[in-house]
């Protein structure tokens, strides 16, 4: 009997009462998850040129950066890989996946399945892989290869998503343009592109800071000058190291979490209830 | 015939004549597996046509095909005359209510119901103006800058209505379009659909696997079993005079019974032997099955030319308006009686479990099946 309510209890705890250890436990991770990137950002606007005394606010260091040429070219560098490698990922990887929810043979399951690796793959594998194959070919490197890389590696991100999207849209939703008087083409145009514009948006806005700040596949591939920002970073680091960086990351931090938080919002500014993000996140 | 000769021989009235769709030898095959099954139907111009069959049988395949959206394995499909068998849907003039409504969500109502004009190239004006007639119609004048997730199950059926029949196809395809609606809107529904058929006298042909549906609302209905039309008549046709036993069963309840025959009457059991009217061309010692329905049975009040049968009570349910008897008439035959449940019948006039009563009905309700 005794032991029986012991039991009682301590299930009646687990269950309605939040135990204090998962507390503390999400606590510690949350503290060690962002403690470093809130000094990056504190310190970006230190007026000393201390990495461990903060001295008080300034914006020198932004100033610095935005007379810094080198990092200049850099960030235009890195808009414009990810730009393009947004643009070029979203046709294709819309292609891919229109082309595996339509077709349900056995290869076509298999090339659905063949797609998502890339997303399992260790990046640096993949980094490695491009590499090589541009060495093979004989491509000198630039920032076509690191753009390249960056398109295959993120065709896989866009099909995932835009085929969630696609599976919850019935099939009779195409047939009955088709029915109205629209030819395949047309009924593509005018209903299922729209019908999945908010995931196209969010795909492209997510594919986007991912690539933005890739450092990974960009170090592997890209070539002297300019470079991606991130690897300019990198390289910057290993020689001085300078507050300047501080500042550069906060600005790339600000453009991930405005593209992020856009591709969760847009959808539902666009009126559709699911973000294909939630596909991510878990929702 | 009459009106052939008497009409002057222009294309539009020979046309008028010929039926709206025809199926002639139609097949869908799925593998090894043959969902319809060389079906062969006329459907005429204005009718509201009606397939019903249990799911599965391969009403939606059959609309498919008609539609376009799916290719017959064998057979042809007419339009109005013209072989459409390998016609693509978009060039086909059918316009199809779906039955997961498929509206556009990305546009409004307006735009929804406008799609297909704009497609054929109307001007704005004239779409416009053909639109609001249509939300009209459909009681949705209201809505037209609503998006389709924000409307009722009822209004999105009404839309889908609008957005179809806003082209003036020949022929409208509807399948089970009231399947998701509850049992009210549903009833004003099926009203609404018959009153705009009858107002803009397009062919309709209207799947469902509710009967009741199909006979209130048809001017013939093909019953469908297995991808093969079981009977195909108007609905006092197949509701008073079923052909197969499927359709005896499926349409209402209805009593059947098996037994040899001789002599203008079926041995259903030992010592009954039910008559059969009219005369059937049956051969004498040959297996009939005949089926009468509960409501044509009486239990009490008879008149003098019914025929009589003893038999016990085994249950009694209340519906309502109406009582329903189950009655043995031989330890393997039970009845199923209805009986209105009028004023003149008192609490106490009712029978109860195991008592003995008397049933009859007039011989022309019996039916001969098969
Ligand atoms: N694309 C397909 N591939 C294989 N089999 C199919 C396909 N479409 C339908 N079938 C089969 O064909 C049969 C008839 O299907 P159909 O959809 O025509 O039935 P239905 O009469 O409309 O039934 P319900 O009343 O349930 O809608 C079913 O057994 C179904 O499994
Ligand atoms: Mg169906």
């Amino acid at each position: 009997m005794a032991t029986d309510a012991m039991t009682q209890a301590r299930r009646g705890r687990s269950v309605e009462g939040k135990p204090k250890f998962a507390v503390a436990f999400t606590a510690l991770f949350m503290f060690i998850l962002y403690v470093p990137i809130v000094v990056v950002v504190l310190f970006s606007f230190n007026s000393k040129k201390s990495l461990s005394v903060f001295g008080g606010f300034s914006t020198r260091w932004y100033q610095q950066f935005f007379h810094d040429e080198a990092l200049l070219s850099s960030l235009r560098a890195s808009l414009l890989i990810a730009f393009v490698a947004m643009l070029a990922s979203i046709v294709l990887g819309t292609m891919l996946a229109l082309a595996l929810e339509r077709v349900s043979s056995r290869p076509a399951r298999i090339t659905g399945t063949v797609a998502l690796i890339p997303l399992v793959t260790p990046e640096i594998v993949t980094g490695v892989a491009a590499l090589l194959f541009f060495a093979g070919l004989g491509m000198k490197l630039s920032l076509v290869t690191v753009i390249l890389a960056e398109i295959t590696f993120s065709i896989s991100y866009v099909a995932v998503i835009v085929r969630g999207r696609l599976s919850s849209m019935s099939d009779e939703v195409e047939e009955a343009a088709r029915d109205l008087g629209c030819t395949p083409f047309q009924a593509l145009r005018l209903v299922t592109i729209p019908t999945i514009l908010p995931a196209l948006i969010a795909a492209g806005l997510l594919i986007f800071a991912l690539v933005f700040d890739d450092f990974v596949l960009a170090f592997f591939t890209t070539g002297v000058d300019p470079q991606p920002l991130s690897v300019r970073i990198y390289s910057e680091i290993r020689m001085t190291i300078s507050p300047a960086i501080n500042a550069v990351g906060t600005c790339m931090l600000l453009v991930s979490v405005l593209l992020i938080s856009l591709s969760l919002i847009v959808p539902r500014l666009l009126g559709r209830k699911d973000s294909s993000l939630d596909l991510i996140s878990g929702g | 015939m009459t009106d052939q000769i008497s009409t002057p021989a222009g294309t539009e009235n020979v046309t008028s004549e010929t039926p709206a769709i025809q199926l002639i030898g139609l097949t869908k095959k799925f593998g090894d597996t043959t969902v319809v099954n060389n079906l062969t139907l006329d459907i005429r111009r204005g009718e509201f046509f009606s397939l019903l069959g249990p799911s599965g049988c391969g009403k939606t395949t059959t609309l498919r095909m008609i539609a376009g959206f799916s290719d017959a394995t064998q057979g042809r499909i007419l339009l109005g005359g013209q072989d459409v068998t390998s016609v693509q849907p978009h060039k086909r003039n059918v316009n199809t209510v779906f039955q997961s409504y498929a509206l556009f969500d990305h546009l409004d109502i307006e735009g929804n119901v406008g799609f297909g004009l704009k497609r054929k190239g109307l001007d704005k004006a004239e779409v416009a103006r053909r639109v609001n007639d249509m939300l009209e119609l459909v009681d949705l004048q209201g809505r037209k800058n609503a998006k389709p997730r924000e409307l009722s199950g009822g209004q999105k059926q009404r839309v889908a209505l609008a957005r179809a029949l806003v082209n003036r196809p020949e022929v409208l395809l509807l399948d089970e379009p009231l399947a998701a609606l509850d049992l009210k809107l549903r009833h004003r529904m099926q009203v609404e659909l018959k009153e705009i058929q009858r107002e803009v006298g397009i062919t309709f042909v209207f799947v469902t696997h509710d009967q009741d549906e199909a006979l209130t609302l048809s001017d013939r209905i093909a019953i469908m079993n297995n991808g093969v039309v079981e009977q195909c008549g108007t609905p006092e046709d197949v509701y008073e005079r079923p052909k197969t036993v499927f359709a005896a069963g499926f349409i209402g309840t209805s009593n059947l019974m098996t037994g040899t025959y001789s002599a203008g009457a079926v041995t259903v059991a030992p010592g009954i032997r039910i008559e059969l009217p009219g005369h059937p061309e049956l051969l004498d010692g040959s297996t009939a099955s005949i089926a009468i329905r509960p409501e044509k049975i009486w239990i009490a009040d008879f008149e003098p030319d019914m025929v009589r049968v003893h038999g016990q009570v085994a249950a009694t349910v209340y519906h309502g308006a109406t009582t329903q008897y189950l009655v043995n008439i031989s330890p393997e035959i039970q009845l199923t009686v209805v009986e209105q449940n009028l004023v003149r019948s008192r609490h106490d006039d009712r029978w109860s479990d195991g008592d003995s009563v008397e049933i009859g009905w007039k011989p022309e309700h019996v039916v001969v099946i098969g």
